[in-house]
């Protein structure tokens, strides 16, 4: 199949698509209402330990199947097209015991072989891929020789080396160092933005889905807790502040009274609370109209992604 | 001067790939090659080579031997010192060890190493992977089964004491080609099953070898001690391949006493399925990504 041509005529606007998404192992229930829309671009994944995000994973590749809803991914469902969306979709496992005794581009080529690459073009392509992951010059190396952060980007490389729509990646920057994680996160936003691969990744180091993600999903008790543009679900449910030339008491008074927490400090109002924000410009625009007031800002507070974590897992 | 219209740019660095795609054959065969090789030690660095170059060498040795006598004792008297059905009770044990070796090598280095995961991340199915790691096993094993015997063969035709014509050659390579695939089957498939219950590879190559020696053990005490019916000789997985041979072979001395062919079949057969159970069971129960 002509990849490329697929990418243009085949792709539907979401990457991955879930409706109602259930799975059970056995008695525990791991998704009971899972529906997301997962656009292009990157993706982040996040939940708490054991939230079901490997699973979720698995079942993006077909690996399990799910025990009611519906889901598509790159436009198909893979439960019946598994294997065929698999030659579409990198993985790098979270795991890093990759086998020590094999040359990184016997790894790699052999990865690009088993998705369908002609022998030829897999052995130029793992070399392609190693040396966009900066491992050029080790390509020849038995991973076993290699650092934490250098596995890393060979499980990096296998995953891209066969050209995939798709590539997810399942905490990929687990146990490297401050400027490895840096190093390997830029990676990730080249591979995204430059070569026009969508990715997935999952990670518990939310500061790093917030610096390379576009999209995030957050999974918490078998369901979709959130997910959606980073800027716009930061925006959401962190208040706002306002600066007023005048009325300053007559406004706040106002917004108590439609139940909004605020307080004034000097020519400002700090709005708190965690009302959308739609719901408080709207409340703001009628109290302020109300006391003939004069607005002159009204700036809605980003909340980072650990408050939204928080607030949508633990409810703080 | 160079036609700057000739030039051509080839390192063009990663980039989108929208060549063809070929299909579950070539996949399969990716991991067939590279189990092989891996079990061979090939693409690896010297010290994984010594072990099956050594087995392979062990193989050959009665080979060179019979081939030697066939040298220096004139005339057919040194053809009649090979007994084919009987070279595989003679390299029984090499075979073995070689299983022992190489079995948990190709099948639980890939669960260790999260390669499995990687593999069903993949078009392939664990059906798929099974197949390629079967075939793969079979065909290395082979390499101790078949070719010391075809060796053989070859060495007589050129010494002139060979089987006489054409057709008793091609009977006696297709005898030995099917018992040494018979025998490679035997116990490549019990070396896969039992490195398909443990994730030690040290642990499951002894077993390999305690369960081959057990049943020999066993089954002798309870023929000749306890005078259990003769039938239980062909539970003995040691001497169970050569009379299979000997079958194949039509040669009396290399069959179990008191055994019959069915019961023989049914023994062959009942391991062999015994041990595709265990694999394909065992491996449905494993999940990559849970």
């Amino acid at each position: 199949m002509n990849i490329a041509a697929a990418r243009d005529t085949a792709l539907p606007p979401s990457v991955i698509s879930a409706t109602a998404v259930s799975k059970s192992w056995g008695d525990h229930q791991v998704f009971r209402d899972l529906t997301a829309e997962i656009p292009k671009g990157i993706t982040g994944l996040l939940g708490s330990n054991g939230a079901g995000k490997t699973t979720l994973f698995g079942m993006l590749l077909g690996l399990h199947n799910r025990n009611g809803g519906q889901l598509q991914v790159l436009g198909q469902d893979p439960q019946t097209a598994g294997p065929e969306l698999r030659q579409r979709i990198g993985y790098s496992p979270e795991h890093h015991d990759l086998p020590t005794d094999v040359a990184a581009q016997d790894l790699v080529r052999h990865v690009a072989e088993i998705h369908g690459l002609p022998k030829r073009e897999a052995t130029t392509r793992s070399s392609d891929a190693l040396w966009l992951v900066g491992l050029g010059e080790e390509r020849a190396r038995p991973i076993g020789t290699m650092s934490t952060g250098q596995r890393q980007r060979v499980k990096l490389a296998q995953a891209i080396a066969h050209g995939p729509s798709l590539v997810i990646l399942d905490e990929p920057t687990d146990g490297l160092d401050p400027v490895q994680r840096d190093d390997m996160l830029e990676l990730i936003r080249d591979i995204g933005t430059k070569y026009d691969i969508d990715v997935v990744l999952s990670s518990h180091l939310l500061e790093e889905v917030e610096r390379i993600a576009d999209n995030v999903v957050i999974i918490s008790g078998g369901t979709v807790a959130a997910a959606g543009k980073i800027d716009e679900l930061r925006v959401g449910g962190g208040g706002a502040v306002i600066v007023l030339d005048d009325m300053h008491e007559q406004v706040a008074a106002g917004l108590k009274a439609h139940g909004i927490d605020v307080e004034i400090d000097r020519n400002r109002l700090l709005i708190g609370g965690d009302e959308p924000i739609e719901a408080i410009a709207t409340t703001v625009r009628d109290v302020v109209a109300e006391a003939d007031a004069s607005l002159r800002r009204f700036v809605p507070v980003q909340r980072s992604l650990e408050d939204l974590f928080l607030a949508e897992v633990h409810g703080e | 001067m160079t036609d700057p219209s000739s030039a051509e740019i080839y390192d063009r660095g990663y980039r989108v790939y929208d060549g063809p795609r070929t299909g579950l054959r070539t996949s399969i065969k990716s991991v067939f090659v590279a189990s092989a090789q891996r079990a061979l030690g090939l693409r690896r660095k010297f010290r994984y080579k010594i072990a099956p170059v050594l087995t392979i060498l062990f193989a050959f040795i009665p080979a060179l031997i019979f081939v030697g006598l066939a040298i220096i004792i004139p005339g057919d008297l040194g053809g009649e010192a090979v007994d084919y059905a009987g070279y595989f009770g003679i390299t029984g044990i090499i075979v073995m060890l070689f299983t022992a070796f190489v079995a948990p090598e190709l099948m639980i280095n890939d669960r260790r190493t999260g390669m499995f995961g990687v593999y069903m991340a993949s078009p392939l199915s664990k059906g798929h992977y099974l197949a390629a790691k079967v075939g793969s096993l079979v065909a290395v094993v082979s390499i101790v089964t078949v070719l010391p015997s075809l060796f053989i063969v070859l060495g007589y035709i050129l010494v002139g004491t060979g089987p006489g014509g054409f057709g008793n050659t091609i009977e006696i390579v297709a005898k030995i080609i099917l018992t040494g695939l018979v025998v490679a089957v035997f116990y490549s498939l019990i070396g896969m099953a039992v490195s398909t219950v443990t994730n030690r590879q040290g642990v499951a190559s002894a077993v390999i070898i305690m369960f081959f020696l057990t049943t020999a053990f066993l089954t002798n005490a309870l023929v000749f001690q306890a005078n259990a019916p003769e039938w239980v000789s062909a539970l003995s997985f040691v001497e169970l391949p050569v009379d299979v041979a000997g079958r194949i072979f039509d040669e009396p001395i290399n069959q179990l006493d008191g055994v019959s062919t069915a019961a023989s079949l049914s023994s062959l057969i009942g391991v062999l399925v015994i041990s595709l159970a265990t694999i394909w069971f065992g491996y449905q129960r494993i999940e990559v990504t849970k």
